[in-house]
């Protein structure tokens, strides 16, 4: 066995395009045990699915190695957070604790959106509240916002937590009290009426970020340099605490591959998509070259009444259309990944069965495998040592040759919509760019990555089967190829 | 005789695949449940109806229950709900087989009838514009380079068409529709982004055409790129396998030019593979439409048959199940035919 293996992986390495192949094959391999041992198994489920996790990210930005292509000015995506506190101050009864976030902005282009999080709130007694300031590059303080943490619930002991598991977040830019506040600040700065409305569809970012020169209400510009968000937590417990403050400025660009409608990073979801290509792929293929070998010898071997039974089934199976079927059942059944593997595998045995027979009838009549009749050898020892052998290179390129096949089908059912839920792969990415009309608004970061994936996936696989192609059909070295 | 025989054995396995199919997806959606679900909505939808219509007539609560509960009963019978899903298969296979489609829950056809034979007949044209146009391009095309190809066997061209060629295997059609868009329609705006005509359509007929023509470029030009690779990589494979044959190096030695070899001996007996693959390939891709007409929101059968999953609609999902095996397996009877007829050599 480890002679013809070592044969086989010198036949591939010896044309260019199978060369080509191990080499994406080995990639692949690599890239899907990094996912696998990085990725928790539940990924679909936990993360992906669940908008929260999401939250902090822009919606349909384009990766950030796009801004370098461009000279349209685009925001960094800034991620700033803290637990520890930077000052204590007393305010009568209060314990006033401070924590303060320095954003350094350079960017010509205001921030798509501020959010704030704070999480675990720990308290005693009294309610605590929290306000936000913002410290300006030109010295304006801004009082943004306030939360009254909810008291306890009656019968609640102390001490008492508050958004715990899921943190508070808010989109300051939606907030009622950030928009007057910012109509203070140009009113009494430029002597400008800005009315919610106009602050709304300026974009109350640009406004905080900005500065207006030549009086032109509607065109404030960027005003660059240090902004220093300050939270202080009010409490009368010195117990009390806070865990942990997050300010999330919104950028226009977004990791190496951009996001989705839903802020999900695109890196992520395609990088979970190697390994559910290479188990769809591979558990497919490994199932029906069983299945079908077995039955195509047994059925071209045996003969009789087994041999019809079997050549009538797959005669049937073989014949019927595969895509309306495939759609019908994943819809009818669920949509489980393991359901549409199982049908994939029902309906595409009967083709390699067919050809197995047809191999194995000539194979019967050759003079070895009588002599090994003759001396004895039982039938099932015939099909193994004597039989198998012959058509095993043939099993063994069909083994690659399905692979593509059934990526490509499970792709097509999840652009349809009819992917597992709890498992993303890059057909149902690219389903949802196509759903949410992606191509035309030109999103292109959402639709190529995928389908180039699932093409240089089943690529792979089909140059490593055409480089296969001498070993099983002997006659084809150094004539055509 | 022997002929006529294995003809009939192959019509008879194929009647097998189309009454399996049907079984297979009656049988499962009675097996789920799904079957009585959507029956007993439809009921219910009847029954609401009713409810609705005595409550202007009848003032009395109690008998308007009555009424309705007679009514219910009446229906459950008439739907075969009182029965389990196995008792009514045969009905509804053979209400299939001859044909008598039904009527669909919530689907309807553009002039409003929820026959299903409507619906389908009025997308059938719009599906068989797609695919046989795709189709024509792709056989003229394929036969040209196939044959081009097969008489320089080796060299460089021969060899990276092979490879595009195989390639291909490995390239979604849907995907090939979606860069398409995303280039020529929106990036371009060369092509419109789907549908049949524009809105409003224009008004002359030849407008009308020339429109049509305009939004089928798109999904004929994917439906061309995906197929016309391994239709010339085989074209070229089954010149060659006749190429080899001992009567073409007989009429080489008569001294005929390579043209007229080509032409009148190796083309002629290659013929009968070539049509075999086209029809075979005219079958498969009727369900490859699925895929194609989805991108381009192309109101054809495939588009059909996607609409009716989503609307859960039983009636269109079965006859659209049934009519793309019907198609497929009629497809195949008739290559075998003509691979008995094109090639006399062939004695099964």
């Amino acid at each position: 066995m480890s002679h013809a293996s070592s044969k086989v992986v010198r036949e591939v390495l010896s044309s260019g395009g199978g060369r080509v192949g191990a080499l994406l094959l080995v990639s692949i391999l690599l890239i899907s045990i990094f996912v696998v041992l990085t990725f928790p198994l539940d990924f679909g489920t936990k993360q992906w699915s669940n908008p929260a996790v999401w939250a902090d990210n822009p919606k349909s930005a384009p990766p950030v190695w796009t801004s370098f292509m461009s000279d349209d000015p685009t925001a960094e995506h800034v991620i700033l957070e803290t637990t520890t506190i930077a000052s204590e101050r007393k305010d009568g009864d209060l314990i006033v604790r401070s924590y303060v976030l320095d954003l350094d902005y350079t960017s010509l282009e205001s921030p798509g959106f501020i959010a704030l999080s704070m999480s675990n709130f720990t308290y005693h007694g009294k309610a605590p509240h929290v306000s936000l300031f913002v410290h300006r590059p030109d010295g304006t303080v801004l009082e943004l916002y306030h939360l009254f943490v909810s008291g306890p619930a009656p019968g609640e002991a102390s001490p008492i937590s508050r958004f715990e598991d899921t943190p508070f977040r808010v989109n300051l830019g939606g907030e009622r009290e950030v928009i007057s506040v910012l109509s203070d600040l140009y009113r009494e700065r430029h002597g400008q009426t800005l009315t919610s409305r106009d602050i709304f569809n300026l974009g109350a970012e640009k406004l905080l970020f900005g500065v207006i020169e030549d009086g032109d209400s509607k065109r404030p510009s960027i005003l660059p340099g240090i902004y220093r968000f300050r939270v202080d937590f009010a409490s009368e417990d010195p117990r009390d605490s806070l865990h942990l403050v997050k300010i999330v400025v919104g950028g226009s660009v977004f990791g190496a591959m951009g996001t989705d409608a839903l802020g999900r990073d695109l890196a992520v979801g395609l990088l979970f998509g190697f390994p559910v290509a290479l188990v769809i792929g591979l558990t497919t293929a490994f199932a029906v070259t069983t299945i079908g070998a077995l039955l195509g010898i047994i059925s071209g071997f045996v003969g009789g009444r087994v041999d019809t039974i079997i050549q009538r089934t797959s005669d049937v199976l073989a014949n019927m259309p595969l895509l309306p079927l495939l759609i019908f059942f994943a819809f009818v059944l669920g949509q489980k990944l393991v359901i549409v593997i199982l049908i994939l595998i029902a309906f595409s045995w009967p083709g390699l069965t067919i050809v197995i027979r047809s191999m194995v009838l000539q194979v019967k009549t050759a003079t070895f495998v009588e002599a090994a009749r003759a001396l004895g050898a039982s039938r099932m020892r015939i099909m193994i040592r004597h039989i198998f052998p012959q058509v095993a290179p043939f099993v063994f390129s069909q083994l690659v040759f399905l692979v593509p096949g059934a990526i490509l089908a499970e792709a097509a059912l999840s652009f349809l919509g009819l992917g597992d839920p709890s498992i993303p792969t890059w057909g149902q990415i690219l389903e949802y760019g196509f759903r949410s009309g992606a191509i035309y608004v030109g999103f292109w970061w959402w639709i190529l990555p995928p389908g180039l994936l699932i093409v240089l996936t089943a690529t792979t696989f089909v140059l490593l089967a055409l480089s296969l192609e001498p070993i099983v059909n002997p006659r084809l070295r150094g004539v055509e190829r | 005789m022997a002929r006529a025989r294995k003809l009939a054995i192959r019509g008879v396995t194929l009647v097998g695949v189309l009454l399996t199919v049907l079984m297979l997806v009656v049988a499962t959606l009675g097996a789920t449940g799904l079957s009585d679900k959507m029956l007993g909505a439809i009921a219910n939808e009847e029954l609401r109806g009713i409810r609705q219509g005595l409550a202007q007539t009848i003032r009395d609560p109690g008998e308007i229950e009555r009424v309705v509960q007679e009514r219910r009963e009446q229906l459950t019978a008439e739907y075969g709900l009182d029965q389990p899903w196995f008792f009514r298969l045969p009905g509804l296979l053979w209400r299939v087989l001859s044909l008598d489609l039904g009527s669909a829950r919530t689907l309807k056809s553009f002039g409003g009838s929820s026959r299903v034979s409507d619906i389908v007949l009025e997308r059938l044209p719009n599906t068989l514009i797609l695919v046989t146009s795709a189709l024509t391009i792709t056989a003229i095309l394929g036969l040209a380079l196939g044959v081009k190809l097969a008489t320089r066997v080796g060299t460089r061209t021969d060899r990276s068409i092979s490879y595009v060629a195989a390639i291909s295997n490995a390239l979604p059609s849907w995907w090939i529709g979606i860069l398409l868009l995303l280039f020529l329609s929106f990036q371009v705006g060369l092509f419109p982004s789907g549908g049949l005509y524009s809105t409003p359509p224009p008004a002359t007929d030849l407008g009308r055409m020339a429109d049509l023509l305009w939004h089928a470029a798109l999904p004929i030009l994917t439906l061309v790129l995906v197929t016309v690779g391994g239709w010339t990589f085989s074209v070229r494979s089954m010149v060659l396998n006749v190429a080899h044959e001992d009567f073409v190096t007989v009429a080489r030695a008569k001294g005929l030019s390579e043209g007229l070899v080509m032409r009148r001996h190796i083309i002629r007996a290659a013929a009968p593979p070539i049509v075999t693959s086209l029809i075979l390939s005219l079958a498969n891709s009727i369900g490859g439409a699925i895929l194609t007409e989805s991108v381009f929101n192309w109101p054809g059968m495939g588009r059909l048959y996607f609409d009716a999953i989503l609307a859960l609609d039983e009636a269109v999902i079965i006859a659209l199940t049934f009519l793309f095996t019907l198609i497929y397996v009629v497809a195949r009877f008739i290559l075998e035919i003509l691979y008995l007829y094109l090639d006399p050599r062939v004695q099964y």
